[in-house]
């Protein structure tokens, strides 16, 4: 009798069970379909038009044509020449910096520890906006704490934001501002997990302080070191858009020019005659001289 | 080399002891040493722009530390400058509303992956993931078409709408409903409890914890968001602090003084935060708030 009536309810459970998921994804996979997953295909597609972003006027089918184009550009390769500078150069400043800190801070006391961290994680809940208007005001040529205390030193100034050469450093070190601390607590976190007996155990069998690093430490932290190499290589270039955008509009000449600028610059920076006004700066009101100028025979391309 | 020596056997214990804590003293100086000057490279900048921000226009260009004349005179001038006030509110309706969306819509999304299995799920899964790594440069042109079209320019509501649903927030609450035991939520079962009954009354309870470092992470992330209002914002009234911040940065000079003090306000709410949950904030970006 029990079993009679069991197996029917079991079997209303599961028609039940067939569309119920689908109910409960659907807010969050609406969304991530409206705003990216159609997008990422609707790019593709715009990718083979021409086409103006007007929604009145004609998309033209090119095929080829727009890569052919971009590849010809030779700031395309110089935003892709960039873009690897900007992650190699974090690496350092985003790993092997933290890495080093974090093996050589661990044993120090709690206590210490505690107030050390909620330092140097102070920098990764600035706003980007904020650190890039700070920077700017550290860095000022004329006027800057730091030329200051060249000049104090004397020393030449250092012109940080608009000499081609040491530009791309800058946006790279202040990046790296934002993110050593917390790697270094990503990193500190797992070398704290590491179980001390094997430590202790390298340690009885005579192994020096390097071997230790070297033999036990390392290998254990590869995967957290993997994780944050990954991560540096996939999003690096991504995070200095904001310091780029504020600070250098990607020049002095293209110099600090990445991949993820180029398509901002491409697609929103220089239509300006389109009515779509984009710009680096918002509210054109309070812009004034600071619109470069346009060629008149720029392109719109599409990423 | 000594340390092979001291390390012998016979040696006896004391002195192997002695010898590695004055080793560990020196190196732990030299810890502390170091962590000294990461947070000073750390922090200076932080404190330089408050302490800029209180100084007025005649001693700006002073190195002291502290500020010589103490003045609020920044501020006023910011104040003057751009709608702080009202950007402030529109940046907080922007997170706020934000966080709610994104904690609704990953609770419902981890629900479905915790619970069933159905068609496709790895595959979804896999496809809400991925999500996570597509540059929002990539997007930005059809996003930026999409609202243009529903006549939502220079709106906070066009703010918030890409952002009622994130990759993080469903991964990462999936994971911690995976984690939980099955057998409580076989126990509310057998109670007579529906999905709808488990999910609100024995699960996100039981998250609490989870639920709110995510709802820190989301809400600083959305507070600090420059790109997307860069892309929509028309007029000051409508934007965000982020944007606010900008204005006092042009080709032809800086003001010093009031971007400063903007920067500071559109810190505050952050750093206040931070200040009073800084263990939860901590963690729940070491968990997942990289990006």
């Amino acid at each position: 009798m029990a079993l009679a009536s069991a197996a029917p309810k079991r079997l209303r459970r599961k028609s039940h069970a067939r569309w119920s998921p689908w109910l409960y994804l659907a807010p969050a996979l609406i969304t991530l379909v409206v705003w990216i997953y159609w997008p990422l295909v609707d790019a593709v597609r715009l990718s083979f038009y021409q086409w103006n972003m007007l929604p009145t006027s004609p998309q033209t089918f090119v095929g080829w044509e727009n890569y052919q184009r971009i590849f010809a550009l030779p700031k395309f390769w110089q935003a892709l020449r960039n873009t690897g500078i900007y992650v190699v150069g974090l690496l350092p400043l985003a790993v092997l910096i933290p890495l080093a800190i974090a093996i050589y801070t661990h044993d120090l006391p709690e206590r210490s520890r505690n107030i050390y961290r909620a330092i140097i994680f102070v920098p990764m809940i600035i706003a980007p906006v904020v650190a890039a208007a700070v920077w700017r005001w550290l860095l000022d040529p004329g006027y800057g704490l730091l030329n200051q205390m060249l000049k104090g030193l004397g020393l030449d100034s250092v012109k940080f934001l608009s000499d081609p050469k040491v530009t791309i450093w800058t946006v790279i070190a202040i990046t790296g501002w934002k993110l050593m601390g917390f790697s270094t607590l990503i990193l500190s976190a797992a070398n704290a997990n590491i179980n001390p007996s094997l430590i202790e155990a390298a340690r009885m069998d005579g192994a020096s302080r390097w071997e230790i690093i070297r033999d036990v430490r390392l290998p254990l932290l590869s995967s957290t070191v993997l994780f944050l190499v990954v991560m540096t290589i996939l999003l690096g270039a991504q995070w200095s858009f904001t310091y780029i955008n504020v600070l250098t509009g990607g020049g002095p000449l293209g110099a600090t020019t990445n991949i993820y600028y180029l398509l901002w610059d491409f697609g929103f920076h220089h239509v300006g005659g389109l009515g779509l006004g984009f710009r680096r700066h918002p509210f054109p009101r309070l812009r004034r001289h600071s619109l470069r100028a346009v060629p008149p025979d720029r392109q719109v391309f599409l990423p | 080399m000594t340390t092979d020596a001291l390390a012998r056997p016979g040696f006896g214990k004391p002195v192997a002891l002695r010898r590695i804590s004055s080793q560990s003293g020196l190196n732990s100086a030299a810890g502390h040493l170091m962590m000294v000057l990461l947070s000073i490279f750390c922090l200076f900048p932080v404190y330089w722009m408050l302490v800029s921000s209180f100084r007025p226009a005649n001693t700006l260009f002073e190195t002291s530390l502290w500020p010589t004349q103490p003045s609020l005179d920044n501020y006023t001038r910011a104040i003057d400058a751009i709608p702080i006030a009202r950007m402030l509110v529109n940046t907080l309706v922007f997170s706020a509303v934000s966080t709610v969306f994104q904690l609704l819509t990953g609770i419902l999304a981890a629900f479905a992956f915790a619970r069933w299995k159905f068609p496709f799920d790895k595959l979804i899964y896999t496809g809400v993931a991925l999500t996570w790594l597509v540059p929002f440069q990539v997007v930005m042109i059809p996003n930026y078409l999409l609202v243009a079209q529903l006549g939502l320019l220079d709106s906070v509501l066009a703010l918030i709408l890409p952002n009622i649903a994130a990759a993080l927030a469903i991964m990462l609450l999936a994971q911690a409903m995976r984690g939980f035991p099955k057998e409580v939520i076989e126990a509310a079962r057998m109670d007579g409890a529906g999905n709808w009954r488990i999910l609100w009354e024995v699960l996100v309870p039981n998250l609490r914890g989870t639920i709110a470092s995510l709802a820190i992470l989301i809400f600083i992330s959305t507070w600090n968001e420059y790109f997307w209002p860069l892309l929509l914002s028309r007029t000051a009234e409508n934007s965000v602090i982020q944007i606010g911040i900008q204005m006092f940065m042009t080709a032809e000079g800086n003001a010093w003084g009031p971007l400063m003090a903007a920067s500071t306000l559109a810190s505050l709410p952050v750093l206040l935060i931070y200040i009073v949950l800084q263990r939860q904030v901590v963690q729940s970006f070491m968990k997942s708030g990289i990006r």
